[in-house]
């Protein structure tokens, strides 16, 4: 007969505790106890540090760390929504909620924390709220849907996370803090001012030094907070954030000593003054200290477990010897940082960097003799951090002047040494992730799931990646950055070399920075070469087809004949329609050409006429009737921009605010013609009623009644995303500006045959970055952005025109070099559907797609996009 | 089997190709430079359209190919095999000059 296993208990199974059992199932410790897992929640373990990602995606799943399945793998037994009520420290038991006990021979109090709500009249109103669990999110949710207004109370981490995610539900947000200032407890009072005003710019309305007396009821809204200075705001909602409290009650009616001021007291490892009882997390008090984050709660888990490990055996068990509390985030898209003694101290030696036109305030704080450095503040630019971390963590003397810490930039950021710590959640060294890409590990999903790293807050992702690149360029292994087989660039270093190098063909590009190749060609392939036409064009503004510098050998399907291919070879023709504006006149002369040449005519998505079923050697003479009419190239073989559609607007329109149409015409001649990444569109709407859709566009713009409303980045296609509120009410002459710097911007540093959405989420900072790029000249290059979007403007041609001009480069358009012995007749077969013509191919679905790399341009929602 | 001269080699474009009608077939010729002619029929036996002489020259893995304007395969200007697709062939021919002439041997 079995002996039974010795029985092991868990407390809580929050992310700690969690992570608790994952230590243990390291160590294989769960074949050894029988271990039971109690929770109180209905769900196993998920990530409180992201919770407001559950707006973003409306689920919880994104945040589960784990499953029930997982615990019953490891033969652990989990009880969700089972509170444990009393401890029995001599019998060794613990009781339930429902009446059941169990026994134990070791205990982990694993109980986390709990919200503190502040002891004001008022506060078990209705719509009062606090934020930790999902049912607490949920709860906000509903809430949030019935407010206009909300305030959240607390001004610290976590209230401005619980801000963030009201925001996100479309409540006003206001914040009330009772310090002077934001997150009193990391940041000096100048850092708290910088992030105060730059959350003011996002719209959300914060309040220093309030204190609140009362919730009472509200004149235009649910409630009314009346405050200590007779102030009051009216709010539908509040969310109680204003810290948290150490959840010790079952400590506490079980005779634990507890702390003074709350927490479960413990020693080096994590016992608690009840024999074989530990307690990990923020339940926990060390040497008189709560740690509130997750990283030193897992520390606690591995000591635990490693001390249960270590008895019986001749094993020495890891210590607890206290946790660093730096911390990196960003809040409401800003970022924020703090290490060490962050608000300094007595004596202490300081550098400090204020730069209120980029939004940038850094503080570090130096010991007495100025060598070492002890804390450090960061706002609004978190890229020193890791190396600031090191240096704080290491204690290594400070080579040079603490300055050139702080300017160092953020370059070298992944030049750490190897024990550093890169993932402070799971104490991952950059060593260990070295280690790991050497193995093999090349993607950053399988660094995470070998390595842990970045799996818990995920803040040191970037810089994961950083180290991985690093450790493969090093290793001479191929890694992701470059555009192809043909170059280690992407396409933002290969728009640099030609810049700096005023490089303008792809014979120097390739031979002077192309990988060396075996056979020693210098094709390139059709992912580099139009790539490179791209960029010349962006550069250079020269005709795209020009001979004498071999661009037109460059230059993909479309681009290569300025028309876009169809299924059966034949090309599709769309002149320019400005804004959607055309003359009668204009229209029946292309209704005129398309009759002569039998083309399939149909309106697009981009409120223009596609002519469909030229063959290549009737694209010349059909161009030539169209310019002759007064049309010109609508560029939609390129990349670059299409169309700029727009509602009828205020000229016509009873609503309207705006001449949308008349500024659409002037938009669409300004940019016509940019070469780009990917293709461009634009829209503008003439009221609020936004009938043009812009808000799935590249570049949406909205009348209002005292400018336009500019919103970036949306698109339609396969994976369909609105456009973000760049700026309001701007005078014309500034979107203009914006739009110029956002475009070249894009032109400058986006990724080959990437959209502006995927282009803007990739930008560290995103949105925000982007403002304080384009509205605040952080980088200092608008001056240049403009310039380059005027020269782009001021050399605009119409291809069409320009090819037909060159006679010799008419030649290309013969369907054969030896057009004589070829047969007069047209090969291709059609049948006639509805009055017009149609190819007679038989496979009538889509072709089968060679390479995947080029799925996401072939979107097909409107035949604007099929072209 | 003829050869058949289809144009001067002045009127081929260099580093990209052109369409020639050879005994009633389209057949796509390629003028390299130095690396030389190639010569495969036009067609472009994932489509079966006639089209391939307005394919893009690529180096994949050191060998020369084009690609298929209209789904991007590469055929090896050599020997016209598919590099995605083994079973898929475009015809190669025999392609000279002669004193500024070029010639294909046409096949019946």
């Amino acid at each position: 007969m079995a002996v039974s296993k010795p029985k092991l208990v868990v407390v809580g199974n929050g992310m700690v505790g969690h992570h608790f059992i994952e230590q243990l199932c390291s160590l294989g410790l769960n074949k050894t106890f029988d271990v039971h897992v109690f929770g109180e929640e209905p769900r196993p373990a998920y990530d409180r540090v992201q919770l407001s990602k559950y707006f973003e995606t409306g689920s919880a799943d994104p945040l589960m760390l784990t499953s029930a399945q997982d615990y019953q793998d490891w033969g652990i037994s989990l009880h969700l929504n089972t509170p444990i009520t009393a401890i029995d420290i001599a019998a060794k038991t613990v009781s339930s909620a429902q009446g059941d006990n169990y026994h134990y021979d070791r205990l982990v109090l694993s109980t986390g924390s709990f919200p503190f709500v502040p002891p004001i009249q008022g506060n078990d109103r209705a719509q009062c709220l606090v934020y930790r669990t999902i049912e607490d999110l949920e709860a906000i949710q509903a809430a949030a849907q019935n407010s206009k207004v909300g305030v959240v109370v607390g001004g610290g981490l976590l209230g401005l996370e619980a801000a963030n995610a009201m925001k996100q539900l479309g409540v006003k947000t206001h914040v009330v803090e009772f310090a002077p200032q934001l997150m009193p407890v990391q940041l000096n009072d100048k850092a708290g001012d910088l992030l105060c005003s730059k959350i003011e710019q996002l719209g959300v309305s914060v309040h220093t030094s309030k204190a609140t007396t009362a919730i009472i009821d509200g004149e235009t809204a649910l409630h009314r907070m009346t405050f200590n200075d007779e102030s009051y705001l009216e709010t539908d909602m509040i969310v109680f954030s204003a810290g948290i409290r150490p959840q010790d009650s079952l400590a506490r009616v079980s005779n634990i000593n507890i702390g003074e001021r709350g927490g479960i007291e413990i020693d080096d490892y994590c016992l608690t003054s009840a024999p074989d009882v530990y307690a990990i997390g923020e339940c926990a008090l060390w040497q008189q200290k709560i740690f509130g984050l997750v990283a030193p709660g897992y520390q606690m888990a591995r000591v635990v477990a490693s001390h249960i490990a270590s008895l019986g055996s001749n094993t020495v068990s890891q210590s607890f010897t206290g946790a660093d509390m730096s911390t990196k985030l960003k809040l409401l898209g800003v970022d924020v940082a703090a290490i060490g003694a962050s608000r300094g101290f007595d004596n202490a030696q300081f550098v400090e960097l204020s730069d209120n036109q980029g939004g940038i305030y850094k503080k570090l704080w130096l010991d007495e003799t100025g060598k070492f450095l002890k804390g450090a503040v960061l706002i609004g630019d978190n890229s020193d951090y890791s190396r600031l971390l090191d240096s704080y963590l290491s204690q290594d003397e400070i080579e040079g002047s603490a300055v050139e810490l702080l300017l160092a930039g953020a370059e070298n950021e992944a030049d750490l040494k190897d024990t550093s710590i890169v993932c402070s959640c799971h104490q991952v060294t950059k060593g260990d992730i070295v280690e790991s890409v050497n193995a093999g590990n090349h993607k950053i999903a399988e660094i995470k799931s070998c390595t842990r790293a970045a799996s818990g807050c995920g803040g040191c992702a970037p810089l994961v990646q950083k180290i991985i690149d690093q450790t493969l360029q090093a290793a001479g292994l191929d890694f992701n950055a470059g555009i192809c087989a043909h170059f280690d660039h992407d396409r933002q270093a290969l728009y640099h070399l030609c810049q700096v190098e005023s490089i303008n063909d792809f014979n120097t590009l390739i031979t002077q920075h192309g990988k060396p190749s075996a056979s020693g060609h210098k094709y390139g392939c059709e992912i580099c070469k139009p790539a490179a036409a791209s960029i010349f064009a962006s550069l250079q503004n020269h005709y795209v087809l020009d001979q004498n510098l071999g661009h037109v050998q460059l230059q993909d399907t479309n681009d290569a004949y300025l028309g876009n291919i169809q299924k059966d070879g034949t090309y599709s023709i769309v002149p320019r329609v400005a804004g959607g504006e055309i003359t009668p006149t204009k229209l029946i002369a292309m209704g005129q050409i398309a009759q002569e040449y039998d083309l399939y005519t149909k309106i697009t998505g981009g409120q223009r006429i596609d002519m469909f079923g030229a063959p290549l050697s009737q694209l010349p003479e059909i161009w030539k009737k169209l310019i002759d009419a007064g049309f010109e190239t609508g560029h939609a073989y390129g990349k670059s921009l299409r169309t700029v559609k727009s509602c009828v607007g205020s000229t016509w329109c009873r609503y309207g605010v705006q001449d949308a149409v008349g500024f659409a015409i002037d938009l669409e001649n300004r940019y016509k013609g940019l070469r780009s990444p990917h293709k461009l569109k634009f829209a503008v709407s003439g009221c609020t009623r936004e009938c043009a859709e812009a808000q799935s566009k590249d570049i949406g713009i909205i009348a209002t009644d005292k400018g336009w409303n500019l919103y970036v980045a949306g698109n339609g296609g396969m994976r369909p995303r609105h456009g973000d509120l760049f700026a309001t009410d701007l005078s014309t002459e500034d979107l203009y500006k914006y739009i110029d710097r956002i475009l070249m911007f894009y032109v400058k540093t986006a990724d080959k045959l990437q959209r502006t959405s995927t282009w803007m989420d990739s930008l560290d900072g995103g949105l925000a970055y982007l403002k304080s790029v384009v509205i605040d000249d952080v980088l200092g290059i608008n001056d240049t952005l403009e310039q380059q979007m005027d020269h782009i403007a001021a050399t605009y041609q119409c291809e069409w025109k320009t090819s037909l001009d060159q006679p010799e480069f008419l030649a290309r358009f013969n369907e054969f070099v030896n057009p004589n012995d070829a047969p007069t007749a047209d090969t291709n077969t059609y049948q006639r559907i509805r009055d017009q013509r149609f190819p007679n191919i038989k496979d009538a679905g889509a072709g089968t797609i060679a390479v995947k790399d080029i799925t996401d341009d072939i979107e097909q929602p409107a035949v604007e996009e099929l072209v | 089997m003829s050869w058949i001269n289809v144009c001067s080699e002045a009127s081929m474009p260099k580093g990209t190709g052109v369409a020639a009608w050879v005994a009633g077939r389209a057949v796509a010729i390629f003028n390299l430079g130095n690396d030389g002619l190639f010569a495969l029929d036009n067609i472009d036996p994932a489509s079966g359209v006639s089209l391939l002489a307005r394919g893009l020259i690529c180096e994949i893995d050191g060998e020369l190919c084009v690609a298929s304007p209209l789904y991007k395969q590469h055929y090896r200007l050599d020997t016209g095999r598919c590099i995605e697709n083994n079973d898929l062939v475009a015809k190669p021919f025999d392609i000279k000059t002669e004193q500024g002439n070029v010639f294909v041997l046409a096949q019946s």
